[in-house]
């Protein structure tokens, strides 16, 4: 199979939302020889475009878009290893340290965010729920981070977020992150009001916030 | 789905055998002579007044011979519905002679044209079953009063069309019109695609003489025919929901055992209006909560006579998309659906059926898909209980990933078309649109595209042929974007 036919196959597969088919040209492709890199950007990243396009025009919907995004995943988790092994670094954006902040048990809008941000290539440390909010600067302080991402779904907790941003000013390393915040308690006024860096509505639309952020 | 009754088994009898006992003992007044005769006829005292007096075994006799459904048929067969078996079905509102000019926003005198447009827009929304021709035209040619409805209505809608007409003449050019879409008088006999509808019975308790003709006409041929019945309480009816019920259910009798005894087996349908006078001005209130009520009633009537039911249920006093027109429109119908009514004419009307407004019938649309998800029910059987999968998810899990999800999300819910579930900052964002303008952006996308539903150049010229000076009858969409 030629490269271009190749690149294709890895492509469909994504966009069909098909893990198994995407593991399947995953292999195929690394067996006749093709560098994984070349397998990520020619083939898979295409497809999540395609992905992404179809889901902002309503075309697909969310768990769509997650399948998606969980069928590059585990494409990744075969390629990752080549790489390393390839002697390659891996080209990421930027690491975000993300959780629901504290009381507030929360997750599955912080899991989907988790999963585009990986697949959008950023390297991602998840807090869990419930979290502390000098977990959140201890473990930014520990990955050299870019980005804190702070979740919260109860008005009750939302304050949490402002805790977090008003501790980093009280140690004097507010400036050495961006600080994003959302979740259904959360509105772009709010995030204003705290200081954040940034606020988004959506999963989706906080990708292109993050990337902006970074760049 | 299991109904929702406001009466017992025993008080729906009870209603059953009062009305019977009007029906004997003051009787039904009927006007037009040749109904009297027919009265006689088959069994009834017709005094020298015309006033018709009902044995209750012939009341009886007749009923037993009713059919149990109806069907409304359409240009295009894949849109003939049933009732009681498709309900339900959901029709627009008819006859308003004023449309909310789609431009300028302003009230005005309705249009042939506007038939035609709004035609298009019932025939794409997938909410609306049948259209009812929802205004009158102002610019119909003389003699061509119903011509002028019926022709823009038909040539631009595939679904069943459904009107009235307001005299012999045209009804009988209204059926040649609908002999030569069919190819042929003994073709429109198989299939008559024109349903019609009148109000024979003028409450209280009496019989007109144009519209019984027309029934009569109609039911003689066995053309398709259903009749509505319109108490009005405090005006026209007891101030009691239960001897308006009463009233609107001997007016229903009779029309119907008349219609038997033209020919039996007519299929006919329970049809009412029934309203509560509002007594503070004697305002007339088709969207208050008791007409809904009534209907309620009314179903579990139908039930019991085992005919479909239903009627004007979902209009409207308010003048504006607005939230009055939301929930008298929401609630009344999700009522009646409730308690198995399976015809609604609820569609696209303000001003109790003054007015017809685009933006309404999308809307109304969006009320009709979400009173059909109800009547769909919850779906139990084994396979939905879904088991397997809350057990692989397990606790803390989520089903945004599963497999499962994604096969059913698309069936399972609604999606509006007009409900916003946006984010307040996207809204404003959006500069606050209302749910009118986001319904007048569904109707302008649609009627921004070109009809297909639109007959033949043939037959159009055949028809335009046998009517000279018809109106052209074309779906012509113009809206001033700055307004829109």
């Amino acid at each position: 199979m030629g490269n271009e036919a190749m690149h294709e196959q890895l492509k469909k597969s994504i966009v069909d939302q098909d893990e198994d088919a995407v593991l399947e040209a995953v292999n195929k492709a690394l067996a006749e020889g093709m560098d994984p890199r070349e397998v990520i950007d020619k083939g898979l990243l295409p497809g999540l475009n395609v992905i992404g396009e179809q889901f902002e025009c309503e075309d697909i919907f969310l768990p769509e878009l997650m399948q998606a995004a969980l069928a590059f995943q585990s494409a990744m988790t075969v390629l990752e290893p080549k790489i390393k092994e390839a002697g390659g670094a891996e080209q990421k954006k930027g690491t975000i340290v993300i959780g629901t902040v504290k009381g507030d048990l929360h997750s599955i809008g912080k899991n989907i965010l988790k999963l585009l941000f990986e697949t959008s290539g950023f390297e991602v440390h998840d807090l869990g729920i419930d979290v502390d909010l000098f977990k959140f600067i201890d473990k930014a302080n520990e990955v050299n981070a870019d980005i804190i991402a702070i979740s919260a779904l109860l008005t009750t907790t939302l304050i949490g977020q402002r805790d977090v941003i008003d501790a980093l000013k009280d140690q004097g390393t507010r400036d050495k992150y961006k600080v994003i915040v959302g979740g259904g308690a959360t509105t772009k006024e709010w995030a204003d009001t705290i200081g954040a860096d940034g606020w988004s509505g959506s999963a989706y639309d906080a990708v292109v916030l993050a990337t902006s952020l970074v760049s | 789905m299991k109904h929702v009754e406001l009466l017992t088994a025993k008080q729906v009898e009870r209603v059953h055998d009062a009305s019977l006992w009007v029906l004997e003992n003051v009787g039904i007044l009927a006007h037009h002579p040749p109904a009297r005769e027919i009265f006689k006829a088959h069994g009834c005292r017709v005094e020298a007044d015309g006033l018709v007096k009902f044995p209750p075994e012939v009341v009886a006799k007749y009923l037993r011979v009713c059919p149990t459904s109806f069907t409304f048929r359409g240009r295009d067969p894949q849109y003939d519905r049933t009732i009681p078996d498709c309900g339900p079905v959901v029709v627009t509102g008819s006859s308003a002679p004023n449309v909310v000019d789609p431009a300028t926003g302003v009230e005005r005198r309705a249009t042939s044209t506007d038939i035609a447009n709004i035609a298009h827009l019932i025939n794409e929304l997938k909410g609306f079953d049948i259209f009812s021709i929802s205004t009158l035209a102002d610019d119909a040619p003389p003699g061509q009063f119903s011509l002028s409805r019926f022709y823009p209505a038909l040539k631009n809608c595939l679904k069943p069309v459904r009107s009235n007409t307001p005299n012999m003449d045209d009804l009988r050019q209204v059926i040649r019109l609908g002999e030569l879409i069919a190819g042929g008088a003994d073709a429109y006999r198989e299939r008559p695609i024109i349903n019609h509808h009148y109000c024979p019975m003028v409450s209280p308790l009496t019989m007109d003489v144009d519209s019984t003709e027309a029934v009569m006409y109609l039911t003689e041929r066995g053309l398709p025919v259903y009749t509505t019945v319109v108490p009005n309480a405090g005006l026209t009816s007891p101030m009691t929901l239960m001897g308006t019920l009463i009233v609107g259910n001997a007016e229903f009798l009779a029309i119907t055992v008349f219609q038997q005894m033209v020919k039996e087996g007519t299929p006919i349908i329970y049809a009412s209006l029934p309203t509560v006078a509002d007594m503070r001005t004697g305002a007339y209130a088709p969207g208050a909560i008791e007409t809904g009520m009534l209907c309620m009633a009314q179903a579990q009537l139908g039930h019991f006579y085992n005919v479909p039911t239903g009627g004007y249920i979902g209009l409207t006093n308010a003048h504006s998309n607005d939230a009055q027109s939301g929930y008298e429109t929401g609630m009344n119908t999700l009522g009646a659906v409730l308690a198995g009514a399976t015809l609604l004419n609820m569609g696209g009307l303000f001003s109790s059926l003054m007015a017809f407004d685009f933006g309404k019938a999308v809307v109304d649309d969006e009320i009709a898909i979400m009173n059909k998800r109800v009547v769909r029910g919850m779906e139990f059987n084994e396979d939905n209980l879904a088991l397997d999968v809350i057990a692989q998810v397990g606790p803390g899990g989520d089903f945004m990933k599963s497999k499962h999800t994604k096969s059913l999300m698309k069936t399972t819910a609604v999606f509006p078309k007009v409900a916003d579930r946006g984010m307040r900052a996207q809204w404003e964002a959006a500069g606050r649109p209302d749910a009118q303008s986001r319904a007048r952006a569904v109707a302008r996308g649609i009627l921004s595209q070109p009809n297909a539903a639109v007959w033949a150049p043939e037959l159009d010229a055949q028809i335009r042929a046998e009517f000279p000076g018809l109106v052209a009858g074309e779906a012509t969409w113009k809206e001033d974007e700055t307004t829109a």
